[in-house]
């Protein structure tokens, strides 16, 4: 749940990390821009996720996937960040197979519980 | 269970685009699957604007106006103008409704905008 409301955004430094990345070196963001982006990405992650949920209803789908995300990006014209999602999403795919056929535990109903590092 | 390695190649915080993702009212429960998903075109998202701003910028400082200006050329970021309009100073605000006068406009739309418009450059005014 958000207690606070920056909960609903994401975190500036690792967004600016994130452009800092992408952009040749030497480049400099200002104050302004970092805090336009990191609410962009945050707007985002709602837009694809209202995208999504529009799937889920439309098609009486049970939860929301995978490849819903993915059918997603279409209805958004996202149509672009389709392939390396796809490419991502078989990483995905075969790294928690992989754990799965190599750990003992076997894949029962529990949800899986993400917690972050 | 631990976070699995995938994730690994991910910057932001899954807790965070969760808890994003959980504020809307259509969401109940999100899987890893759809979470890694939207986090990673999150990334691909950011990364996207920010190498289309600064290229068009044709500076070595991404500034917001950079931004903006893709946001207000780009269709697909229609979701994204209201929170990032363009800021204009009140002498190019007022330049504008002289054309728009000149033209003889005068849809219920073009008055919204303006009205929009006029906040912002009162905000960011340097005359």
């Amino acid at each position: 749940m958000a207690e606070k409301l920056e909960d609903l955004n994401l975190p500036l430094t690792v967004v600016t990390r994130i452009v800092k990345e992408a952009l040749p070196e030497g480049v400099s963001i200002s104050k302004e821009a970092r805090t336009g982006l990191a609410k962009a990405a945050s707007v985002f992650v709602l837009y694809v996720t209202s995208a999504a949920t529009n799937i889920v209803e439309k098609k009486k789908k049970k939860a929301l996937t995978g490849q819903i995300v993915l059918d997603a990006m279409k209805d958004i014209e996202f149509d672009r960040f389709i392939e390396p999602l796809t490419q991502s999403l078989e990483q995905y795919k075969q790294l928690m197979s992989a754990r799965k056929s190599g750990g003992k535990k076997k894949d029962d109903d529990e949800p899986e519980v993400i917690e972050d590092d | 269970m631990s976070t699995p390695k995938a994730e690994k190649d991910l910057h932001l915080p899954l807790s965070r685009v969760k808890t994003i993702m959980k504020s809307s009212p259509d969401v109940e429960a999100v899987g890893p699957e759809p979470l890694y998903l939207v986090t990673k075109v999150t990334e691909l998202f950011v990364t996207d604007l920010a190498k289309r701003a600064y290229k068009n910028s044709g500076t070595n400082v991404l500034e917001y106006k950079h931004i903006a200006d893709v946001v207000q050329e780009d269709d697909n970021l229609d979701f994204l103008r209201e929170i990032m309009p363009r800021k204009i100073t009140v002498r190019q605000f007022k330049e504008l409704m002289a054309k728009k006068a000149a033209r003889g406009e005068r849809s219920d739309e073009s008055s919204e905008d303006s009205s929009e418009e006029s906040e912002e450059s009162s905000s960011d005014n340097q005359d």
